[in-house]
C-alpha cells in the first residue's frame, strides 16, 4: 500500500494537488451552513431523564432562563434618582426583542402584599412610580426586606444594591439582549455601577467570544507554526506544504461537521485548535527526514521515496494512536464530545492521509531550485546538535539517577492525582477580571445569590399540597437548606402562606403554616383573587397543588457547592423523612451543569483508560515486543500523571476543557516514543551496536523530535493570554504536552534501553516487513 | 396622580361629546354613543341581577380548573356607581369566601372579602382596575365595565360578520392603562360588544374577548357564555351564567360586611 500511495503522488503529483484542492473547496463551500450552539445543556441528550425532569419544572411553574441586572451603589441605592433610574431601565428593557415584559421582576414590576396604616390588605405593584422624597424611597427598601420573597432578590439588607431580573424567552438570545442592556444601561446609568449576570449571559456571551477568540487564536497559531517552521528549515515554498496539509484537514473535517448538519458546539470549535498542531507533527517528521537527505543525494525523486520508506509506518502509528485517543471520546455519554472526538479523528485521518499523499507530490512540483540550498548540516545550527548529544550523553552516563527520578516524579504526580476535584461553573470560563465574573463576585457578595435551582416537591394526589404537614416538612427544609453557606435564600410557597397570615391577622408573629387545610386553602385562594398577579404564585406552587417549587438561591454556581447543597437536601430528607407520597427532584440550570459533569468525568474516565488499554495492545503488536510495547507508554504515562497530578496539586478544577484534553494527551504523548523507539530499532538491526544506534538516532530523528516540540509548544504560547480560561487552559497543555512527553522520551529512553540488555531490540519481527 | 386626571378628563370628554353630539345630529350614532350604549347594555341592564357563575380556567399546559360563584349586582345609578356580591360554592376548601366590591368609576373601587376559616372580614384593595379578577383571565374592568369616556374611540369601519352588522371601533385610553388600543366589535342589532381585542404598546395582540352565547332573558338580550383568551400568557378564561334573574329586588343593606360574613338564604341557595 505504501509504495502505491508513494507512487501514486510521485508520478501524478498534479492530479494529486488538483484533486485534494478540489475536495476541498467542497467541504470549505459548506461553511456558510454553520449553526452555533454554546448551551451546555446540550452537553445531555435531548431526552436525558435530568432535562426533561428540567423543562417540565420550567413549563409548570412558568419560569423562564433570566438575564440578572444587578445595580449597586455603595452610598446607598434606594434614593429616588437611583430608582427612577431603575425603572427607566426596566421600562426599556421589557421592550427588548425576546423579553418576557409580564415576567419581569423589578421593583416597578413585581407586586407587594401589604396592610396599610388604615387597616386595608393592599396588593400593589411594590413601585408604581418612583418614589420623589428620600422617605418614599426608604419606604420600598423597607418594603422589599418585609416581604420574604423579594428580600434578597431586589433588594441586599444593606441597601446598596438591587436587580432586575429579565426573563427570556430562549437562552441563544441572552448575549444579545445584554448587550441591548448595556447600551440602555449607558445611556439611562449614573453613579451606580452595573453588572450583568446569570448562567445564560456567561454561556451565551461565551459562545460570541468564542468565535472572537478562534478567529484569533488558531490563524496566530498557525502564523507563529509557520514562523518557527520558516526557522528551521529556511524555505517557505518548503514550509508551506505542512501549513496547507494543516488547513485542508482543518477545512476537511469542519466541513464535513457543517455539512452533516452538526452544531459546532463550544468543543467542537476547538477542533481546529487541535488539528493545526497534529496535522503539523507528520509533516514535520517528513520535511526533517527530508531536509537532512536531500543534500546526500540531491535528487528529488530518491530522497522523496526514501523518506517515506522510513517514516510510513511510525507515521501511520502515530497516526492511529492518535486518531484512538480521540475516537474513544465517541464513547462517552455525552452529545458533544463524541461529535469532538470523531471529527478530532477524522481530522487526523485526512492529515495523515495528505502527509503521504499530498506532502510528496507538493514536493515534487517545488521548482528544483529551491531546494539547491535545501538541507545540510547547518539547519539549527551547532546548537542543535549540541543539545542532541547533550541529553544522549547524559541520558546513558546518569542514567540510573535518571530512572530513579523518573519513578519519584510519577509517584508523586499520582499522588497529586487523587487530590483532583472535579468542579465546573460557565462564568468561571471567563477571566477573573471580565465583567462578567466581576458582576459575579459583586452581586454575590450583596444579593443573595444569582445562581438559582429549583427543588421541586410532588405529591400523587391534587391538592396534596394543601396539607399542613407537608406545608411544614416544606418549611423546616427551606430552613435546613439556608443554614448552608452556599444558599442565600429559599422562596417558596411556604413563604406565600405566612405573608399572608401575617398580613390578615396584622401580627408578624402570626406568619406561620396554619394547622388547618381550609385555611392553607383560603390563603393561596386569597392571594390568587386577591387581584396581583396569580402567576406570582404559581411559580411556587401549581394551580392544582400538586408540586410545589421551592427556589434555592446560591451564591457559587460551581458544581461543586451545588452539589453540596444537593447533597444537604438530600441527607435531610432520608434522616427526616417526608409525609407519605412525598418526592423531591431538582431542576434549574447551576443543577443540570452538576449533572452533565458528574456524567463528563465518569465517561472521560472510562474512555481515557479503555484508550490507554487500546494503545498498549497497539504499541506491543507494534513492536511484536510486550517489553518494547510498554516501554513506549512510559512518556505518556508520566505526562499525563505530571499535567493531572499538577492540575490537582495546584488546585484547579477539573472542568470540562481539562476532561476533553486527556485524550489529547495520550493522542499525542506516544508519538514521540514511536518515533524513537522504532527508528532506534530500526537502527540497531543494521549496526547491531546500541551507543552506535543512540548516535544515529540523536541526529535526524531526535532532531525531528525537538524541531517538533519547540514548534507546537511555542506555537501555542499566545494562548496563555487569551481571554478564555478554556483556551489558555489548551494552549498550557498543547505546551505541558510536548515538553513533558518529548524531553521524557529523549531522556529516559536511552537510560532504559541501556540498563536493558539491548539485544532484545533486534527481537520480534517489527512492522518492518 | 391616575385618578386626579379623570374627573377633568371627564369633563373634557363631557364637552367633546356635547359637540359631537350637536355636529353630527341624530343621523349617525358617534362611536362614543355607540360604546356607552354597548356599555349599558351589557353592564347595566335592569336596577339589578342575580346569576350563577362557573368560571374554566384553562392555563397554557391545557389544564382547566373550575370555580363556581353566586353573582348579585345593584346598580346605584346607570352608567355609575354599582355594587357586586360574589359568594363562592366550589372548589371546597374556599366555600363560603365571599367578595364585595363597590365600584366607583371616578375613583377607587372598595373592595371587602370574608375568610371562612378565619371568620374575618378584610377590606382589600388592589393596585388598579385593570388587575386580574378573582385569578382569571378577566380583569376587574372586564368584569363591572369600562367606563367609555375613558378612552378615545374612533368608528374604524362597519362589517359583516356572518351575515350580522357591526361597527369596529378603535378605543385609545387618555391615560396610560394596561393596554394600548381596543378593537371592539358592536353588534349593530343588539348594541352589544361581542369581541374585543386589546393590543399592547408593541401592538401585539394580547387579549381576545368573546360573547360566545348570547340569549334573551326577561326581555333583556344576555351574554350567557363569556370568555377571555390571553395570547401573550396562552391562558383563557370561560365564564357562564346560569339561572339568570333581573330585577330581583337585592337590598342595598345586602353589601355590608355583616351579610358579607353571613348571606341570605335566599340569595345564595344553588
Amino acid at each position: 500500500m505504501k509504495h502505491t500511495l508513494v507512487g501514486i503522488s510521485i508520478n501524478h503529483p498534479k492530479l494529486v494537488v488538483l484533486v485534494s484542492v478540489l475536495i476541498t473547496l467542497f467541504f470549505g463551500w459548506q461553511m456558510p451552513k454553520i449553526h452555533i450552539d454554546t448551551d451546555p445543556e446540550n452537553m445531555l441528550l435531548e431526552n436525558e431523564e435530568v432535562r426533561l425532569f428540567h423543562h417540565g419544572v420550567m413549563e409548570a411553574f412558568g419560569i423562564h432562563d433570566w438575564i440578572v441586572l444587578g445595580v449597586v451603589r455603595d452610598e446607598g441605592l434606594f434614593n429616588p434618582v437611583s430608582l427612577a433610574r431603575i425603572a427607566e431601565i426596566t421600562r426599556r428593557g421589557s421592550e427588548i426583542d425576546g423579553v418576557i415584559d409580564y415576567d419581569i421582576l423589578a421593583p416597578t414590576e413585581v407586586d407587594d402584599i401589604f396592610t396599610t396604616d388604615e387597616g386595608i390588605l393592599r396588593v400593589e405593584t411594590l413601585m408604581e412610580e418612583p418614589p420623589e422624597t428620600q422617605e418614599g424611597a426608604d419606604r420600598v427598601l423597607r418594603q422589599i426586606l418585609a416581604n420574604p420573597i423579594l428580600r434578597g432578590k431586589l433588594a441586599s439588607d444593606d441597601g446598596t444594591t438591587s436587580a432586575i431580573f429579565f426573563p427570556i424567552e430562549n437562552k441563544e438570545i441572552a448575549h444579545r439582549v445584554s448587550l441591548e442592556l448595556g447600551r440602555i444601561v449607558d445611556e439611562v446609568g449614573g453613579d451606580e455601577t452595573y453588572h450583568l449576570a446569570g448562567i445564560p449571559v456567561a454561556e451565551s456571551t461565551f459562545g460570541a467570544e468564542m468565535f472572537k477568540q478562534m478567529a484569533i487564536s488558531a490563524p496566530m497559531a498557525f502564523l507563529l507554526i509557520f514562523l518557527l517552521m520558516l526557522f528551521f528549515f529556511r524555505k517557505a515554498l518548503v514550509v508551506l506544504g505542512p501549513m496547507i496539509v494543516a488547513m485542508m484537514s482543518v477545512i476537511w473535517s469542519m466541513g464535513l461537521l457543517i455539512g452533516l448538519g452538526f452544531t459546532v458546539h463550544i468543543m467542537s470549535s476547538m477542533i481546529p485548535i487541535f488539528l493545526i498542531p497534529i496535522a503539523v507533527l507528520n509533516s514535520i517528521h517528513v520535511l526533517s527526514e527530508f531536509h537532512d537527505r536531500y543534500h546526500q543525494t540531491r535528487d528529488m525523486r530518491r530522497t522523496v521515496v526514501d523518506t517515506m520508506d522510513e517514516l510510513f509506518v511510525p507515521m501511520a502509528f502515530t497516526s492511529i494512536t492518535t486518531v484512538v485517543g480521540f475516537a474513544s471520546l465517541m464513547f462517552t455519554p455525552i452529545p458533544p464530545v463524541q461529535v469532538f472526538g470523531a471529527f478530532v479523528a477524522f481530522g487526523i485521518f485526512v492529515a495523515w492521509l495528505l502527509s503521504i499523499l499530498f506532502v510528496p507530490a507538493y514536493v515534487m512540483l517545488i521548482p528544483k531550485k529551491t531546494f539547491e540550498t535545501f538541507g545540510g548540516a547547518e539547519d539549527g545550527g551547532s546548537m542543535m546538535n549540541a543539545t542532541m548529544r547533550f541529553i544522549r550523553t547524559t541520558s546513558l552516563r546518569h542514567r540510573v539517577p535518571i530512572v530513579a527520578g523518573g519513578v519519584l516524579v510519577l509517584a508523586l504526580s499520582v499522588w497529586g492525582l487523587t487530590r483532583i476535584v472535579v468542579s465546573d461553573n460557565p462564568v468561571n470560563w471567563f477571566k477573573a477580571d471580565h465583567p462578567l465574573r466581576i458582576a459575579d463576585r459583586e452581586m454575590n457578595k450583596h444579593l443573595a445569590g444569582t445562581y438559582i435551582a429549583y427543588l421541586v416537591l410532588s405529591v400523587p394526589e391534587e391538592g396534596g399540597l394543601k396539607d399542613p404537614a407537608v406545608m411544614k416538612y416544606a418549611e423546616a427544609l427551606q430552613e435546613h437548606l439556608l443554614e448552608h453557606p452556599n444558599v442565600g435564600a429559599t422562596t417558596g410557597v411556604t413563604d406565600v402562606i405566612k405573608k399572608m397570615g401575617e398580613e390578615l391577622k396584622g401580627d408578624p408573629a402570626q406568619g406561620v403554616i396554619p394547622d388547618s387545610r381550609d385555611e392553607i386553602a383560603q390563603y393561596l385562594f386569597l392571594y390568587e383573587i386577591s387581584g396581583g398577579d396569580p402567576a406570582d404564585l404559581f411559580k411556587f406552587i401549581t394551580p392544582e397543588a400538586d408540586r410545589m417549587n421551592i427556589w434555592v438561591q446560591m451564591k457559587e454556581g460551581e458544581n461543586r457547592a451545588v452539589s453540596s447543597v444537593v447533597e444537604s437536601a438530600r441527607k435531610y430528607m432520608e434522616e427526616n423523612p417526608p409525609p407519605a407520597g412525598v418526592t423531591a427532584g431538582w431542576a434549574g440550570l447551576p443543577y443540570i451543569n452538576v449533572v452533565w459533569q458528574e456524567k463528563m468525568v465518569k465517561g472521560m474516565s472510562k474512555a481515557l483508560i479503555g484508550s490507554f488499554v487500546v494503545v498498549l495492545l497497539m504499541m506491543i503488536g507494534l513492536f511484536r515486543s510486550v517489553r518494547l510495547g510498554l516501554i513506549s507508554m512510559i512518556p505518556l504515562t508520566v505526562t499525563i500523571a505530571m499535567v493531572y497530578g499538577a492540575i490537582g496539586f495546584g488546585g484547579k478544577p477539573y472542568d470540562m476543557p481539562i476532561a476533553i484534553l486527556s485524550s489529547l494527551t495520550l493522542g499525542l504523548s506516544i508519538d514521540f516514543a514511536i518515533h524513537f523507539l522504532q527508528r532506534t530499532r530500526e537502527i540497531y538491526r543494521e549496526t547491531g551496536d546500541f551507543p552506535l544506534a543512540m548516535e544515529r538516532l540523536f541526529q535526524t530523528p531526535a532532531r525531528a523530535i525537538t524541531r517538533n516540540i519547540l514548534v507546537i509548544a511555542v506555537g501555542f504560547v499566545p494562548m496563555f493570554f487569551a481571554n478564555l480560561v478554556p483556551y489558555i487552559t489548551v494552549g498550557a497543555f498543547f505546551f505541558a504536552i510536548m515538553v513533558i512527553s518529548g524531553f521524557t522520551t529523549l531522556f529516559t529512553f536511552p537510560a532504559i534501553l541501556s540498563l536493558m540488555n539491548p539485544a532484545f531490540l533486534a527481537g520480534g519481527k517489527g512492522a518492518r516487513q | 396622580m391616575k385618578r386626579s386626571g379623570n374627573a377633568l378628563a371627564l369633563i373634557v370628554a363631557s364637552a367633546a361629546l356635547l359637540a359631537g353630539v350637536s355636529l353630527v345630529g341624530a343621523a349617525e350614532k358617534s362611536a362614543e354613543e355607540i360604546m356607552k350604549e354597548a356599555h349599558l347594555n351589557l353592564y347595566y341592564a335592569a336596577t339589578d341581577g342575580r346569576a350563577q357563575v362557573d368560571m374554566e380556567l384553562t392555563d397554557k399546559r391545557g389544564k382547566t380548573r373550575k370555580r363556581s360563584f353566586i353573582m348579585l349586582r345593584l346598580d346605584v345609578e346607570d352608567g355609575g356607581a354599582q355594587k357586586y356580591f360574589t359568594y363562592f360554592t366550589a372548589p371546597g376548601d374556599v366555600r363560603r369566601t365571599s367578595f364585595m366590591v363597590w365600584k366607583n368609576p371616578d375613583a377607587d373601587d372598595s373592595r371587602w372579602i370574608y375568610i371562612p376559616a378565619l371568620d374575618l372580614v378584610r377590606r382589600i384593595s388592589a393596585k388598579d382596575k385593570g388587575s386580574s379578577f378573582v385569578g382569571s383571565d378577566f380583569t376587574y374592568e372586564d368584569v363591572s365595565g369600562r367606563h367609555w369616556t375613558d378612552d378615545n374611540h374612533k368608528l374604524l369601519r362597519n362589517e359583516t360578520v356572518e351575515g350580522r352588522d357591526f361597527y369596529v371601533i378603535e378605543s385609545v385610553p387618555k391615560q396610560k392603562d394596561s393596554f394600548a388600543k381596543k378593537i371592539t366589535w358592536v353588534s349593530v342589532d343588539r348594541i352589544l360588544p361581542e369581541r374585543e381585542e386589546y393590543y399592547d404598546k408593541k401592538g401585539e395582540l394580547v387579549r381576545v374577548f368573546k360573547a360566545e352565547k348570547i340569549e334573551e332573558i326577561d326581555g333583556i338580550q344576555t351574554v350567557t357564555v363569556r370568555s377571555m383568551e390571553n395570547k401573550k400568557k396562552k391562558s383563557s378564561t370561560t365564564v357562564s351564567f346560569s339561572k339568570v334573574e333581573y330585577d330581583v329586588g337585592v337590598g342595598d343593606d345586602l353589601f355590608t360586611e355583616r351579610y358579607l360574613k353571613a348571606p341570605p338564604k335566599k340569595y345564595i341557595a344553588e
